[in-house]
């Protein structure tokens, strides 16, 4: 199961009663994996339906390993989290985001859903190289790996989850299977959805990357 | 900003909250009393609280979860409401839209809640007009297809189950409704007009007519059907909890016809709304009204 408001970075108090709801659900379907994104999508009781990212700051930090610890504990089971795609930065960050995605796995110990594309977006976004980010990251938490197409507007990038995985994100996933010797891998294409064969294209290309084989520009095309 | 003014975690969070669902926008909402109350430093020096990219500025960085915020919850109700949208012309509806959501921001975490109060706030915000009333019914309906599409599941009432029912049982047998059934009564024929909507161009304004229609879903479905006047007063009454009896008594009594002839209508719009799975269970109580 992979969700977009349990909101683990907001300030407001836990909703129990969702978690009831959320826990009865991972037990019907037998969920592997109870996944969510490290943001939060409102406070102050109102839903902005957005993944909003936090400051990557001591008390941020703080506040998630606590949140995290709490919930897993409620519904009897590791949380597993994700990167989002981020297009602001807060001034009161005082580390890098690789940093805080680390620390809070092994603090809180929680699983992390690696998002590729988002590792791309967020550094294209903040100007950071992401390699270096990938190489923060501490791969024994990494359960699962999630690719998609995104939005390059030029002076940003938006994960919109429309198209194609591009060449650059290609490149990342390929590193990252390096790192991790083999993860389950998602691709997310939910907007401008293709033909079945189009889709299938792209998923026998993340095999072939996962088997160590680049795939030229002719062939992908 | 120094150290000392660095906003907390849940101060900073509301600041961003505050500033990306302006109505205006961004810069509208950094400027706002609510964000200068809770970040006065942001409204001197953004910078100071956002950093700024290579290619963006602080404002530009805040203002693309700003856009969103508005886009995509403009979008889900456009998706919502087609044929409402398709009365009211795009600028009206949008126009609607945009006041519905800053009146009412969304307060849960399922998108399909946003619009529970849509169709009343149309109601009481159209300016009056010939396309308001059929708007509205319209709107209550493709409200309704969301409401029944989440509303919980009911195994539903199988022909044997009814056929179980002894005569000698109606005074007091009662039909418990599914939950994910909604009942209306109209001003306009809207089942017909949304019917004719689906199609190309576009059907005419229809007069204002009274109908009856239910929305309801059977599995993974969600339908909407027009009922006669008696065939709704009766479902009603059932659905209120009266025993069959008293349903039939209160629906059809004064109906003209013979006793086989009122007894074959009443066996078809059983046979419609069994087929429709209307109905979840018996319950064989006392006379007296159920307790709702």
């Amino acid at each position: 199961m992979h969700g977009v408001c349990l909101s683990v970075g907001s300030t407001d108090p836990v909703d129990f009663e969702f978690l009831d709801k959320l826990r009865a659900l991972a037990k019907r379907v037998k969920a592997v994996w109870l996944g969510d994104h490290i943001c939060w999508t409102g406070v102050a009781g109102l839903n902005g339906h957005d993944l909003y990212p936090v400051p990557y700051t001591e008390e941020g930090l703080r506040h998630m390993v606590s949140r995290v610890r709490i919930i897993q504990d409620y519904l009897e089971r590791p949380l597993v989290l994700e990167n989002p795609s981020t297009y602001l930065t807060f001034a009161s960050s005082s580390m890098p985001e690789e940093e805080f995605i680390a620390r809070l796995a092994v603090e809180a110990n929680c699983a992390l859903l690696l998002d590729v594309n988002n590792v791309y977006v967020t550094c294209r976004n903040h100007d950071l190289d992401p390699v270096a980010y990938l190489d923060a990251i501490p791969y024994e938490h990494v359960v699962q790996v999630h690719l998609a197409g995104h939005t390059d507007n030029g002076t940003h990038c938006i994960d919109t989850h429309d198209g194609r995985v591009i060449d650059e994100v290609w490149q990342l996933y390929a590193r990252v299977h390096e790192k991790t010797g083999g993860r389950a891998t998602l691709l997310e294409w939910d907007a401008n959805v293709p033909k079945f064969s189009v889709l299938q294209q792209e998923v026998g290309k993340a095999a072939r990357f996962r088997n160590g084989v680049r795939i030229s520009r002719r062939v992908a095309a | 900003m120094s150290l000392r003014d660095t906003p907390r975690l849940e101060t900073l969070e509301r600041w961003m909250q505050a500033v990306v669902m302006h109505p205006a926008g961004a810069a509208h909402g950094v400027a706002s009393r609510p964000a200068r109350r809770l970040v006065p430093a942001a409204a001197r020096e953004l910078e100071s609280v956002v950093l700024p990219s290579k290619s963006l500025s602080s404002i530009e960085r805040l203002g693309i979860y700003a856009h969103m915020y508005y886009a995509r919850l403009l979008e889900i109700l456009g998706e919502e409401y087609p044929t409402t949208r398709q009365i009211l012309g795009d600028k009206v509806f949008k126009g609607a839209c945009r006041r519905f959501l800053e009146r009412n921001p969304s307060k849960h975490r399922t998108l399909n809640r946003l619009s529970e109060r849509f169709p009343d706030f149309l109601s009481r915000h159209l300016p009056p007009g010939s396309r308001r009333g059929l708007a509205v019914d319209v709107a209550r309906i493709e409200r309704a297809m969301e409401d029944v599409f989440d509303a919980p599941q009911a195994e539903p009432l199988t022909a044997a189950g009814f056929a179980a029912i002894g005569a000698d049982e109606w005074h007091r047998v009662r039909l418990r409704v599914i939950p994910a059934l909604r009942m209306f009564r109209l001003r306009y024929p809207v089942n017909d007009y949304m019917n004719a909507a689906r199609g190309a161009g576009g059907p005419r304004m229809p007069r204002p007519r009274a109908s009856c229609a239910i929305v309801y879903r059977l599995g993974y479905r969600v339908y909407r059907r027009d009922q006669t006047p008696e065939q709704f007063k009766l479902l009603s009454a059932l659905a209120a909890g009266r025993t069959l009896a008293e349903a039939v008594r209160s629906s059809v009594s004064g109906r003209g016809g013979t006793a086989e002839k009122l007894a074959a209508t009443l066996g078809a719009w059983f046979r419609e709304w069994a087929a429709a799975g209307l109905f979840c269970g018996i319950e064989r109580g006392g006379a007296g009204r159920r307790r709702r």
